[in-house]
């Protein structure tokens, strides 16, 4: 159904763009790719289901025409973001919004099925029919979702010039999304240094979550691999690990848009954003500041404010 | 790489805590280093004939020395080595003083810290890079910030030594607080009598601009370039027409404005001229007060103003000015009387502050120096100062003492004797402090030629008696509580920093102390300079301070503006951010939080858009090195790579 209004609208939008940036089916059903719409004959590609997780407005700063995105509400917080730091022209991106009602995390699948080779797979409202050798399964989409998900706050999309559906509200409690990293921090110091020690130490870094995320601007210029300046080295040890996640989630300080994509790619399934949603927890506590939620608002560290209102450095 | 070691016992300074022959010792081990040694004084000129002589003899090519604080002697030692020919950044100042010999008494330790901070600094030294100062144009005109009688000397003197000066004061007279007295200590001559014709020598002169009621919207800039933007408060008087005849003042039916000149020690108009010897002698209309902002209807001033200057649509005006140096001369406040909640501040009619007793005495002050009790217009004949009210007061936020309150209650002792000869006067006072030329013998002749009577201890508690003020306080001389029954109490309240002069620092980017006073460059040497090269200080925005001190201090601020533009060029220091434009993804969170806007945007010849930093508005504070998330913008000579140098070899043992 709103396959079909997507499609409509991608071909509505198409004479006036570049390209529009989509989803279509992959090697099989669970694995969905990009695809640059330029032609009208493409349209017919075009998916739409909850294995489409990749978030596509990731493209944007690197487009130099005005091209169209399909976004879902969690990746509209992207566009958000990108708007806020002067990273993409608004007017020269079409925003096609995808309300969603949970995606489905390709590795929990595969789990949920003992890692057999998927043959077939249905997509319904809520589960889906997984076929594999050893018969078919029908699993809830809630069980196998990625966590961010569980605690939605945004299944529409928070800007958009087209809707593909209609609009969803959030069933999420507000205060259920910070509510694992509270449960960490009233863990002990040893307790939660023991926790990131073993999650950090099973990095091979790859980069896969540093390349995968939307906010890393650097590209290229990455310190942890550049020489000038010579932060890290390359040696795999625990130390430069940790050191690479910490500049991670440090760059990402009032900037993560929780779009999880770091977790998604990462081979080694170390839970990669719980760093920086913590730190995120501290944004909004210190500056009232949620990043990716409202065009206008300024990110606390673009600004260089004398006296901060939470900040005591000047008792006058 | 030969790097050349000194380390300087600085007498028993370094060497008593420090052994200085073992860090000599350790340091000849680094890595890189070709020569070490310990000397007596380094920075004595046979200190720094043996660092030109090692340069040269064992091809040093660049230097560390341990001894004080760079900002004691890294000047000098670059210049030493400059002249044996090298570059001046190829040096490193590792404080083994400040950071290691005074602060801890084990040799063992200390000597141990000694060497850990000499590796860091072989290190850093290691990396530095050469870097060269271009020079650039100086403009040579001078902002002075306050009227007062320091900001008045600054500028006479400028003007005097030929200097353009741009002045601003924010109340609608200059003058200051020197205009509001009535006689100055210890000479007892009239104050407005000294002050007039300097006030007059400033309107007058053909080098002084004069931009009264205004204040200072924003500082851009660097030394030598600055640019100022002025605010004009809207006086809703055209100044251009007014001639300060005074018969709006005469007119205005508003009779319960507060007073700002005087303290508010009696209500003035609406539209008001602050005093006779005003300058410029200008009205200004209190739209608090007006009744045409009030309630929207009144025009009085307007019909009778003879040359038709009321203009009550006025706004606020923004000028640009263009300066090289800066004196602020922003002045003292007073604490707020009713935090000196024991003494009934502000909840008694008569208790009153000095400053407002000062107005009393003024023959051009409310009363036309009649002293009277405000509660009933009376005449008082017993009289209780109470110094320290406020200050010397740590559960006041006040520690420090206010400097000048002794003097001018003494001063106004004398003067309520001339006032009014059948009067007695108390001084509850913690200590007398007279320091100066003529100061105790004026604090005697109070006490022994006008008969006052001074209690040495402090009041606790005054209260309503009928229609006396019952004054309760100790005497600890005799260690007795002593009761006054006094008519009038004047509180010599705590000297405080001038509202907003936190803010102003801000602006100006120079420190100030938790008390708000700005901090000087160095408190023996360098009284009047800031830390912010191109910024001086006058007067009591540094401290509580007399007039001899204020005028003093604005003199010697002009002297520093009249040196530094002695030179048509200054020399830029290269210790600034520099981008990196091959790795540079052109993001520009620099560019939006850099407090000096020294960065812009630029397009390379590729289309590829990078930061460019503007070089003389850099100001090298590092804020965009700290915001670069590829290390792309570094502050030179303290480059990521150059301080994790120094890390490294402290953690990588």
């Amino acid at each position: 159904m709103s396959t079909q209004k997507l499609k409509e609208i991608i071909t509505k939008v198409l004479p006036d763009v570049e390209t529009v940036i989509c989803w279509q089916e992959g090697f099989d059903k669970l694995n969905v790719t990009p695809i640059f719409i330029t032609s009208p004959e493409q349209v017919d590609k075009v998916v739409w289901n909850a294995a489409c997780a990749q978030n596509l407005a990731s493209y944007l700063p690197s487009q130099k025409k005005k091209v169209a995105v399909v976004v879902k509400g969690c990746d509209s917080r992207t566009i958000v973001q990108y708007m806020q730091e002067g990273l993409i022209d608004r007017d020269n991106v079409v925003i096609i919004g995808m309300p969603c009602k949970g995606i489905i995390s390709k590795k929990k699948v595969q789990k949920a099925v003992n890692n057999e080779p998927v043959e077939e797979v249905t997509f319904a409202d809520d589960s889906i029919k997984v076929k594999t050798p050893s018969g078919e399964k029908t699993i809830a989409i809630k069980d196998v979702c990625p966590s961010k998900c569980t605690t939605c706050q945004y299944p529409t999309p928070i800007i958009s010039d087209h809707l593909a559906a209609d609009a969803i509200q959030s069933d999420k409690p507000a205060d259920s999304v910070y509510a694992d990293v509270a449960e960490l921090e009233s863990k002990s110091l040893e307790e939660r240094w023991a926790y990131f020690s073993k999650e950090f130490d099973k990095c091979i870094r790859c980069y896969a979550c540093r390349n995968a995320c939307p906010m890393c601007v650097c590209q290229d210029s990455c310190i942890a691999e550049t020489r000038d300046p010579h932060w890290i080295t390359q040696k795999l040890s625990f130390d430069e690990k940790l050191m690479f996640h910490m500049i991670h989630a440090l760059h990402l300080a009032g900037r993560c848009v929780e779009c999880g994509e770091c977790e998604r790619v990462c081979p080694m399934e170390i839970p990669v954003a719980k760093l920086k949603k913590k730190i995120n927890k501290e944004m909004k506590e210190l500056f009232d500041y949620t990043p990716g939620v409202n065009p206008e608002d300024k990110p606390p560290m673009f600004v260089f404010n004398v006296d901060e209102a939470k900040i005591k450095e000047h008792k006058l | 790489m030969r790097v050349g070691v000194f380390i300087c016992h600085c007498g028993s300074n370094i060497a008593g805590t420090v052994d200085v022959a073992k860090v000599a010792e350790e340091a000849r081990k680094m890595p890189g280093v070709a020569y070490a040694t310990a000397y007596m004084y380094t920075c004595s000129e046979p200190g720094q004939k043996e660092i030109t002589d090692a340069i040269e003899r064992d091809k040093l090519d660049r230097i560390v020395v341990a001894a004080c604080s760079p900002r004691m002697h890294e000047n000098t030692f670059r210049r030493t080595i400059m002249k044996a020919g090298l570059n001046r950044y190829f040096f490193e100042q590792a404080n083994i003083r400040e950071h290691v010999s005074w602060i801890g008494l084990d040799k063992e330790l200390n000597t141990n810290k000694a060497i850990e901070e000499v590796r860091m600094a072989v290190e850093k030294v290691k990396k530095n890079k050469p870097l060269f100062s271009s020079s650039f144009k100086i403009n040579k005109r001078v902002l002075v910030i306050g009227g007062g009688v320091a900001g008045m000397q600054a500028a006479l003197d400028c003007a005097d030594g030929g200097l353009e000066v741009v002045m601003v004061e924010k109340s609608p007279s200059i003058g200051g607080m020197m205009a509001r007295l009535d006689k100055t200590f210890p000479t007892v001559d009239c104050s407005i009598c000294i002050l007039g014709p300097k006030m007059v020598d400033v309107a007058q002169h053909d080098l002084i601009k004069l931009y009264a009621y205004s204040e200072i919207a924003e500082i851009k800039g660097y030394v030598g370039n600055y640019t100022v933007k002025i605010k004009k408060k809207p006086s809703y008087v055209d100044w251009t027409k007014c001639t300060g005849c005074g018969l709006c003042m005469e007119k205005c039916p508003t009779k319960n404005a507060y007073d700002h000149f005087n303290f508010g020690a009696a209500p003035t108009r609406a539209i008001n001229i602050p005093f006779p010897q005003a300058i410029p002698k200008k009205a200004t209309i209190d739209p608090n007060y007006c009744r045409q902002f009030v309630k929207g209807k009144c025009g009085v001033c307007a019909k009778v103003c003879p040359t038709g200057a009321i203009n009550y649509e006025m706004q606020e005006e923004f000028i640009t000015e263009e300066v090289g140096a800066i004196i602020t001369a922003t002045g003292y406040g007073l604490m707020d009387i009713e935090r000196l909640t024991e003494y009934g501040g502000g909840r008694y009619p008569d208790v009153i502050t000095g400053i407002q007793y000062e107005r009393f005495l003024n023959a051009s002050g409310p009363t036309s120096g009649h002293i009277i009790r405000p509660s009933d217009h009376e005449e008082p004949k017993t009289i209780v100062f109470v110094a320290c009210a406020g200050s010397r007061d740590k559960s006041l936020g006040v520690p420090y003492c206010s400097n000048f309150c002794c003097m001018y209650i003494a001063k106004q002792a004398i003067l309520t004797k001339d006032h009014i000869p059948d009067s007695q006067s108390y001084v509850f006072y913690m200590d007398v402090r007279s320091p100066g030329k003529g100061y105790d013998e004026f604090t005697r002749r109070a006490q022994e030629e006008y008969g006052a009577k001074y209690i040495r201890g402090r009041v606790s508690r005054i209260y309503p008696k009928g229609k006396k003020m019952v004054v309760r306080g100790a005497d600890t001389l005799l260690g007795t509580q002593v009761e006054i029954e006094a008519d009038l109490v004047v509180l010599g309240t705590a000297v405080v920093s001038a509202p907003g002069a936190a803010q102003m620092a801000e602006k100006l980017h120079i420190s100030y102390d938790t008390f708000g006073f700005y901090v000087e460059s160095h408190p023996k040497l360098r009284p009047v300079e800031t830390n912010t090269s191109g910024v001086y200080l006058a007067g009591a925005c540094q401290g509580p301070k007399d007039i001899p001190a204020s005028v003093g201090q604005g003199s010697a601020a002009a002297a520093k503006v009249l040196s530094l533009f002695s030179k048509d060029m200054l020399e830029s220091d290269p210790a600034i951010a520099n981008v990196n434009i091959n790795t540079c993804v052109g993001c520009f969170k620099c560019l939006k939080t850099c407090p000096f806007q020294a960065i812009v945007e630029d397009t390379l010849r590729s289309g590829k858009k990078v930061a460019k930093v503007i070089e003389t508005v850099c100001a090298g504070c590092g804020v965009c090195t700290s915001t670069c998330p590829c290390g792309a913008i570094q502050l030179q000579h303290f480059t990521d790579n150059q301080l994790l140098a120094e890390v490294n070899v402290l953690c990588q043992k």
